[in-house]
């Protein structure tokens, strides 16, 4: 066959990729940092609940299934050319940064969003609550508290405990933050920072939360030298947090849905990145009692669910 | 014990909540919430760490990732090559392999630049080219492939003639800990390799690699050689020798914004047939030495604009045995280095524009001539040398912009200038657009020239019996227009068609000078076009993991208004992947190539067409993760079929090679 004969045969192609073409709608692209991890794979699982009642079309890409996962999704991306990105966690948003060029993204899931590089056409809901709000409600719940004691990692918290310390400052509460580089480093950096505070808060920091280990060893010390502890999450209740107000999963997915509901209809200033709609506030009296706590009863309607010592 | 009450209140800072549908176990949910963050561990996120993206889709390219190669059971770089559309893959006399690429190919395949983490491997000065050491490259540390067909001088500099090879290897972050894998096959084939990566607090990170390959060759049949057509003695009928046996280390260590990087290759063979007319037997024995070492840092003067430093050393020699009659030999080597360093300024204007521009020097040096002949081996006198010491000194500048004017529309425009104290300067521009008319659907357009410089050896090349060098030799040149469309009609579905259309001139190449003799001269040129398709579709739902792709090319390469001998014209890949669930998935290939007609004089009949199917099973992240296993088997209904030797050995017919082969691999992470 000669050539001219297959650039017919090219031109014929052509028109009829073309064709097909224009039956196309609109997608979005999910990308799971790891669906075995069950917050990431909660959020989605609410996400798109809310896109099937929208009628949305949807992909999925799991990262955890793919041995090249970043030369998969960038061959992804250009296949499926999808209309914007949701991000579920920062493995996920990192990779679908470098690979996303002008898509909008949506982000969720994302330890400390603040150290993201977040620029024009990306969207997100927090993973943390707004610490302003926590600390207006740690201060109802204990009036007498003035200073409050947190470790961090600067590499994935710094801008997080920034931000919690300017807040703390307008509400009148002193944060008192100790930097560890390794777990290795909770036991000694708790017995300078403890004698320093009247409660110690837990943040959702990767590296002093490295293992169970590192959990226990922060209620001891704690329990030890008899310092209350505050908790993001309910999940350190069981360990003897007397606190915890915990960002509702569930919410944080179909807020996300949302979100691209109204980012889709450009219906939300590129930039936005929300605080999660949904918390719940544990109160462990059990815990309170022991230490001799004593707490504004007033402040008791504010809480959902109230954790008391068994019989 | 701790019991819990649910209240009804809600606060007035509580907006809603769904917290109570969670039935975990309070352990449970710790871990849950332990795993999730050590999945946010694993990432570090800063502005300065997100690498720039530059877009190449004006060219065409092929990326086969480390998924592909594991899937398709690939034993080394050739076998991940001869999938790739407009590729294909020869034996010759010697014992390497010759890279076809958009028809054309050469004994050396000079005219190809193979790259590792994008610095070039042609170290050999003497003959140029990369197949000598890497055309077996073992692929177990291998990230990915990328293949860019069509000139890449305006980028790359010299000999990016026809094709640009880069094979990305695994960094400290994709090792993460230590690697294992072993493979055994056919003609007591091994393969181990051992890595190791760690990534450390203070910015420092490291990667090594060690592979080890040995195999016996395919002990192909040799009929004839130019003694025993004549009743003489000699070592055929037999099989050939082309034993192989390779070790490599490479390693890439970092500091801040430091990169210290390189790979060393030791690579012992025997040959495929030899360098006379007569079989060569296992006393011809080729020892090759390569490696390269390179710094560099790239310096952040401001968000926008960025500076990429590198200094680099390169090595190549060989040492080589080769029996030249039944009692005769001949020993000869060489000692090639280049030495250089460049910088590169990357200009972000905007989001919508990138420019980017270079400088680079190197110093080019061959020396410790090695030219011996006698009738033992391993007791040979020094005869006059074949070749020269040389030194040769080159720069060059470049300036390329990529530009979105359009959000659907790329324009491309480069240029690169290089100068050579040997030949002089030689200019090449490259420039073309990617234009998305409608959604899903790209045209692409390109134009650019390249050059290839002489190697040591086609200029110097003296006291060699039937061929000579000629230091007046100016660079190849090439003009090449290609246009293609990219689209994307269904969901999963990628359909691609290119026609190309490429212009050789000053092809440096073999002219009579007197009876027998000849020297090398730029003469000639060559015209080749053809059309490239290529299609993959990938399944979804419960058969993700699944594809089927097929690549077809029409390809004429006429020269002197003759198709290049040796080249089809038609060639296709036929591949389907079958993924039972997430562990196992078999893998099957075919290859049909047409049949490839003689060189002018050369009265054989054509070499015939072959249809090859390559069949595997692949097993994946079993045992909580840590292993990966194949098997695989190669032309799986044993077919016979040959690979063209040239016209000078005539009287052998053809290349007969590998029957039906089976190679076995174990992959482990710790």
């Amino acid at each position: 066959m000669k050539i001219i004969n297959f650039c017919k045969v090219l031109i014929l192609l052509t028109t009829f990729l073309v064709s097909t073409g224009f039956a196309q709608s609109n997608k979005i692209l999910i990308i799971n940092s790891d669906n075995s991890v069950f917050r990431y794979e909660t959020i989605a699982i609410e996400f798109k609940k809310v896109l099937q009642q929208n009628a949305y079309q949807w992909i999925e890409f799991n990262l955890n299934s793919h041995v090249d996962a970043e030369v998969k999704l960038k061959q992804l991306i250009l296949q499926e050319n999808p209309e914007f990105i949701y991000c579920i966690g920062t493995k996920a948003y990192s990779l679908a940064r470098n690979h996303a060029e002008n898509r909008k993204l949506l982000f969720s899931a994302a330890i400390n969003w603040r150290r993201l590089d977040v620029s024009e056409g990306t969207y997100g809901v927090a993973n943390e609550l707004s610490p302003a709000q926590e600390i207006s409600l740690l201060r109802y719940f204990f009036p007498a508290i003035k200073n409050i004691g947190l470790l961090y990692n600067d590499k994935f918290s710094r801008e997080y405990v920034e931000t919690i310390k300017k807040d703390a400052l307008a509400l009148g509460i002193n944060i008192v933050n100790q930097p560890i580089n390794d777990a290795q480093e909770i036991s000694d950096a708790l017995n300078e920072l403890l004698p320093k505070i009247e409660l110690f808060w837990i943040i959702s920091d990767p590296v002093v939360l490295s293992s169970k280990a590192s959990v226990q060893q922060i209620f001891q010390s704690a329990k030890q030298q008899k310092k209350p502890v505050y908790a993001y999450s309910d999940v350190y209740i069981e360990q003897g947090a007397v606190m915890a107000i915990s960002a509702d999963l569930a919410t944080i997915g179909r807020q996300s849905a949302n979100l691209a509901l109204m980012m889709d209809k450009d219906k939300v200033p590129e930039g936005t990145v929300q605080s999660p709609a949904g918390s719940t506030v544990t109160l462990n009296k059990c815990a309170l009692d022991a230490l001799q706590l004593g707490f504004n009863q007033d402040a008791l309607d504010s809480v959902n669910k109230i954790v008391e010592c068994g019989k | 014990m701790i019991k819990y009450i649910n209240t009804s209140l809600i606060g007035a800072l509580i907006l809603n909540s769904a917290a109570f549908a969670g039935a975990a176990a309070p352990n449970d949910d710790l871990e849950k919430e332990l795993a999730y963050l050590a999945a946010e561990r694993q990432v570090v996120v800063t502005a300065s760490k997100i690498e720039e993206n530059v877009d190449k889709t004006v060219a065409t390219t092929t990326v086969i990732t480390q998924d592909d190669i594991a899937h398709i059971g690939a034993r080394n770089l050739l076998d991940v090559l001869r999938l790739v559309p407009g590729i294909g893959i020869t034996q010759t006399q010697f014992g390497w392999r010759e890279i076809e690429v958009r028809g054309v190919k050469t004994l050396a395949s000079e005219k190809v630049q193979i790259m590792l983490n994008g610095h070039p491997l042609d170290h050999n000065l003497q003959n140029a080219g990369s197949t000598w050491v890497y055309d077996d490259l073992p692929v177990d540390t291998i990230k990915r492939v990328e293949v860019v067909r069509g000139p890449g001088s305006a980028l790359y500099g010299a000999n990016a003639f026809l094709a640009v090879i880069n094979i990305i290897t695994q960094d400290a972050k994709d090792l993460n800990g230590l690697q294992t894998s072993a493979g055994w096959g056919s003609f007591d084939t091994q393969q181990y390799r051992a890595s190791w990566g760690k990534q450390f607090d203070n910015s420092a990170e490291a990667a090594l690699h060690f592979n080890f390959t040995d195999t016996n060759g395919i002990n192909s049949p040799i009929p004839d050689d130019s003694l025993s057509v004549q009743g003489l003695n000699s070592s055929a009928p037999g099989r050939s020798q082309l034993t192989e046996g390779r070790y490599d280390l490479e390693w890439q260590l970092g500091y801040q914004d430091f990169k210290l990087d390189g790979r060393y290759i030791n690579k012992k063979a025997g040959t495929f047939y030899g360098i006379a007319s007569i079989l060569s037997d296992s006393r011809t024995q080729q020892d090759y030495n390569d490696y390269f070492l390179r710094l560099s840092r790239t310096w952040k003067i401001k968000d926008n604009f960025t500076v990429d430093t590198q200094i680099f050393h390169d090595f190549f020699s060989y040492d080589n045995i080769w029996q030249t009659e039944p009692n005769q030999f001949i020993r000869n080597g060489v000692q090639d280095t280049r030495t250089g360093g460049e910088i590169q300024a990357n200009y972000h204007i905007s989001d919508a524009q990138t420019l980017i521009s270079g400088f680079s020097y190197a110093k080019e040096q061959q020396g410790n001539l090695i030219d011996e002949a006698g009738s033992d081996p391993a007791n040979m006198v020094p005869v006059p040398f074949t070749t020269e010491e040389r030194i040769r000194r080159r720069w060059g500048v470049y300036l390329e912009d990529v530009w979105d004017p359009l959000k659907n529309l790329r324009l491309t425009l480069g240029a690169r200038y290089d100068r050579y104290n040997d030949f002089g300067g030689t200019f090449n521009p490259r420039m073309g657009f990617n234009w998305e008319f409608i959604k899903n659907y790209s045209l692409k357009f390109s134009y650019g020239t390249a050059y290839r410089a002489p190697a040591f050896g086609e200029l110097g090349l003296a006291n060699n019996p039937v061929l000579l060098g000629n230091p007046a030799l100016k660079p190849e040149e090439v003009k090449t227009f290609e246009t293609g469309i990219i689209a994307h009609p269904v969901a999963g579905l990628t359909a691609q068609a290119t026609y190309y259309h490429s212009a050789i001139n000053q092809i440096i190449s073999r002219v009579p000078v007197q009876t027998a003799i000849s020297r090398y001269d730029n003469n000639g040129s060559v015209v080749a076009e053809g059309v490239e398709l290529e299609t993959r579709y990938d399944f979804d739902g419960n058969l993700q993991g699944s594809y089927v792709s097929a690549n077809y090319v029409l390809q004429h390469s006429i020269q002197l208004n003759r198709q290049l001998a040796d080249v089809p014209q038609h060639r296709a890949n036929l591949i389907a992947n079958w993924a039972f669930d997430n562990t196992w998935s078999s893998f099957a290939h075919v290859l049909i190539k047409d049949s490839t007609s003689r060189d002018l004089g050369d009265m054989r009949n054509d070499v015939p067409g072959y249809a090859l199917l390559d069949v595997g099973l692949f097993g994946k992240s079993m045992f909580n993760k840590k292993v990966d296993i194949s098997f695989n088997v190669y032309n799986l209904f044993d077919k016979r079929y040959y690979d063209p030797a040239p016209a000078s050995l005539n009287f052998i017919g053809d290349y007969q090679m590998a029957g039906r082969a089976f190679f076995g691999h174990v992959s482990l992470k710790f």
